[in-house]
């Protein structure tokens, strides 16, 4: 019987304020209070609360990461979310997933790094859900062989990451494969989950608009044993108004899906009760951001890898907490300078509607940072 | 054939601001899809070529700059226009298109004459010109006239449409905003390292309403941190003496005045420098701006020059806001990266401003009446 599987990403940074040179070494106050919490009220009550409400009410089956630094915000301006999700995690239906606390690039350049930040996350959501989770999600589906390992290390059973044009010409990635390392290894269907999170409410879309009855013929017409949709957990109420009828879509959508005799499920049980189809080596670092799905949203200009070495030559310090926020993959994303499409993704994204002022105001806390807290 | 007039003043390569090269790049290209007729005053010895037909209006009277200070230069352009409409040739005349107040009075006479619809292209304002300090009250209302009878206004910039709004009561369904554009083959720069140069630039004239005392004051405030850096100011005016008085101490040590460059000599200081800055305080447009981005210089732009509301790859202040414009200065003496990214993206962006553009544009316009 084929199963879909739907995972989401909840996370929101911490964004820096426009930080002034005039202030390095005399203000320590990085974070922009305002637009953050501007920015999370909106997607609170445009998403996270509809939306877990939805799940609990429609007994509606997925796996979700939330990052430690959303949860931090969370439990400052509004607990409500929290309480929500364990709720929902509580009725057995749905699965915690794994990542690290920061949302950081860790996996990329230090693995001690990372296993630190990945741990801190462990201990934060069995304090707050009591779970540990068995399924990782790394930032942005960042992923390798090499990764792998260390995931496998920390003692995950399985791993996330996008199937990119290159590993879907050679294998289906509607199937449930293993890592290297020995993972289960879920590949993300990119045109059936940029169905739902990029195109549902494009009316520019010839497929515009998109009813559950038609995405499910689709997933039925699609060969695999399982359907592995990855997106945001904005998608549902921010990126997608409820007026689009996104919430109605997916209410109908297990609905739809069970004519066909298709079950919504999550990563942990899908593997449990399957076999792998074989194993699949990555040996260059992938992720799914925009059209190479490398590490080019993040480190694709001069401007993110200068920023980004300036931020690790402060490794050692008396502030690891602020120094990793900083580590945050959005601080990096908004400093893109991409000329094509995928820029118009980051601008939209982009508090300070300028990669140079990004840059700048990031750069400026770092040598503040540095004064203050620097060895 | 149906003729376009053109009531215009400068004439590169003679007296060559904003208006000539804007007056030659734009018709050289229309002049391919309809006949050009240029009035301009005569010149004592002209021997040019054009692709358009020039025809001279002697109104023996010594010739100015359009944009100086002198008190008679009111009544020159009065005298000028008065030759022009005595001048004018109806035969075939489909439009005409006039270029800032030197030219309205005639134009609204022709245009009242012949019954001849009449598009013109305001350049800059009295607002502009004047950097809002004493605008001459008898040229602002010359420009209203222009204004309020012509058939379409262009401007060069959103920026000059909103002051049109604001301070002429201008329609707004009349306007069309045209921007201005570089010739790339002039001041493209293929390659750059980028490596630092402790070079920072300004170049324009050095009047008030280009705001080159903001940039004297960014060059101080960034020499006591930073005393190895450069600042040139390339260009002549008026305001030169005051400048170098502001400059005290720093003169000829961090601050330092080229004077009037030409072409090439422009291309390489913009090819150089790690910072382009127009701290200007009414900039229509500002085409010193993509001259500085084909060269592929990071540029600082002020946010009442024109060009900037079309521009994503500068950095923007106020003009007054020195602390500002300074701290961006710092940042890109600092950032190796951020010099390269703002200049080769910025150069990239630079590309698109071409004068066929603007000439398709402007034909757009045209083809409404013709």
């Amino acid at each position: 019987m084929k199963q879909v599987i739907f995972f989401f990403e909840a996370h929101q940074p911490r964004r820096i304020r426009p930080y002034r040179r005039n202030e390095i070494g005399k203000n320590h106050d990085y974070f922009w209070k305002e637009k953050n919490e501007e920015i999370l009220n909106r997607v609170i009550n445009k998403c996270y609360i509809p939306m877990t409400i939805f799940l609990i009410d429609n007994n509606f089956p997925c796996s979700i990461s939330i990052s430690g630094v959303l949860l931090e915000q969370l439990l400052e301006i509004n607990s409500e979310v929290i309480d929500l999700f364990k709720e929902y995690f509580k009725s057995g239906i749905g699965e915690l997933v794994g990542e690290t606390y920061y949302h950081s690039l860790a996996s990329i350049w230090n693995f001690s790094e990372f296993e630190e930040q990945v741990k801190i996350h462990e201990e934060n959501l069995r304090k707050i859900f009591g779970i540990k989770p068995v399924t990782f999600r790394n930032t942005e589906l960042i992923y390798s062989d090499e990764i792998s390992f260390e995931i496998k290390k920390l003692g995950y059973k399985n791993v996330l990451t996008e199937g990119t044009d290159e590993i879907i010409s050679k294998y289906n990635p509607n199937y449930m494969y293993s890592s290297v390392a020995g993972l289960n290894l879920f590949l993300r269907n990119y045109r059936l989950s940029d169905d739902i999170s990029f195109r549902f409410s494009n009316y520019r879309w010839n497929e515009y608009p998109l009813f559950a009855d038609k995405y499910a013929k689709w997933i039925y017409l699609t060969p695999g044993e399982v359907i592995n949709l990855f997106m945001d957990y904005e998608t549902f109420g921010e990126h997608n108004w409820k007026e689009t009828g996104i919430f109605d879509f997916m209410k109908y959508l297990p609905l739809e899906l069970k004519k066909y005799d298709i079950e919504l499920t999550t990563i942990k049980s899908f593997a449990e009760k399957n076999v792998s189809k074989g194993t699949i080596s990555i040996n260059k670092i992938i992720s799914w951001a925009d059209i190479e799905r490398d590490l080019s949203a993040w480190l694709g200009n001069d401007l993110q890898r200068e920023a980004f070495d300036f931020m690790i030559s402060l490794n050692k310090n008396r502030n690891m907490h602020i120094w990793r926020i900083l580590q945050t993959s959005d601080h990096f994303y908004y400093m893109s300078t991409k000329m094509l499409s995928d820029q118009e993704v980051h601008e939209y994204f982009n508090p300070y509607k300028s990669p140079y002022l990004a840059f700048i105001y990031y750069t400026n806390i770092l040598e503040d940072f540095r004064i203050t807290y620097c060895f | 054939m149906k003729k376009v007039a053109v009531l215009g003043w400068e004439l590169p390569p003679y007296f060559a601001g904003g208006l000539g090269i804007h007056t030659l790049n734009l018709y050289a290209r229309l002049a391919k899809f309809f006949k050009i007729e240029i009035y301009i005053p005569k010149f004592d010895s002209f021997s040019f070529h054009y692709p358009f037909e020039v025809k001279m209006v002697d109104f023996r009277s010594k010739f100015h700059s359009p944009y100086s200070s002198n008190p008679d230069f009111f009544e020159l352009v009065k005298a000028y226009n008065e030759a022009l409409v005595e001048n004018f040739k109806d035969e075939d005349v489909a439009l005409i298109h006039a270029h800032d107040w030197i030219t309205f009075l005639a134009a609204s006479r022709i245009k009242e004459k012949y019954k001849i619809p009449l598009v013109i292209t305001v350049h800059s304002t009295e607002f502009d010109r004047s950097g809002n300090f004493y605008p001459q009250k008898r040229i602002i209302d010359i420009e209203q006239l222009g204004l309020d009878v012509a058939d379409t206004v262009i401007t060069v910039s959103n920026y000059t449409k909103n002051l049109l709004l604001k301070n002429y009561k201008c329609k707004e369904e009349k306007i069309v905003t045209i921007y201005n554009a570089v010739r790339h083959d002039l001041f493209y720069v293929a390659e750059r390292s980028y490596n630092l140069n402790n070079l920072i630039l300004y170049f324009g004239r050095l009047t008030p309403q280009k705001g080159p005392k903001f940039f004297v004051e960014t060059a101080i405030k960034v020499a006591q941190e930073f005393p190895e850096v450069k600042f040139v100011l390339a260009g002549a005016g008026e305001e030169m003496d005051n400048l170098k008085r502001i400059s005290g101490k720093f003169l000829n040590r961090n601050i330092f005045f080229e004077g009037f460059v030409t072409t090439e000599k422009a291309r390489e200081l913009y090819s150089k420098c790690d910072a382009f800055i127009i701290p200007a305080v009414s900039e229509p447009f500002g085409i010193t701006v993509l001259e500085a981005m084909s060269a592929g210089a990071p540029v600082i732009a002020s946010k009442t020059t024109g060009v900037a509301e079309a521009l994503k790859n500068i950095l923007v202040a106020d003009f007054w806001d020195t602390d500002l414009i300074a701290e961006y200065v710092i940042s890109l003496i600092k950032h190796r990266s951020l010099r390269k990214e703002l200049g080769q993206n910025g150069k990239m962006e630079a590309l698109k401003f071409t004068w066929d553009r603007t000439a398709l544009n402007t034909l757009e316009v045209y083809r409404k009446y013709l």
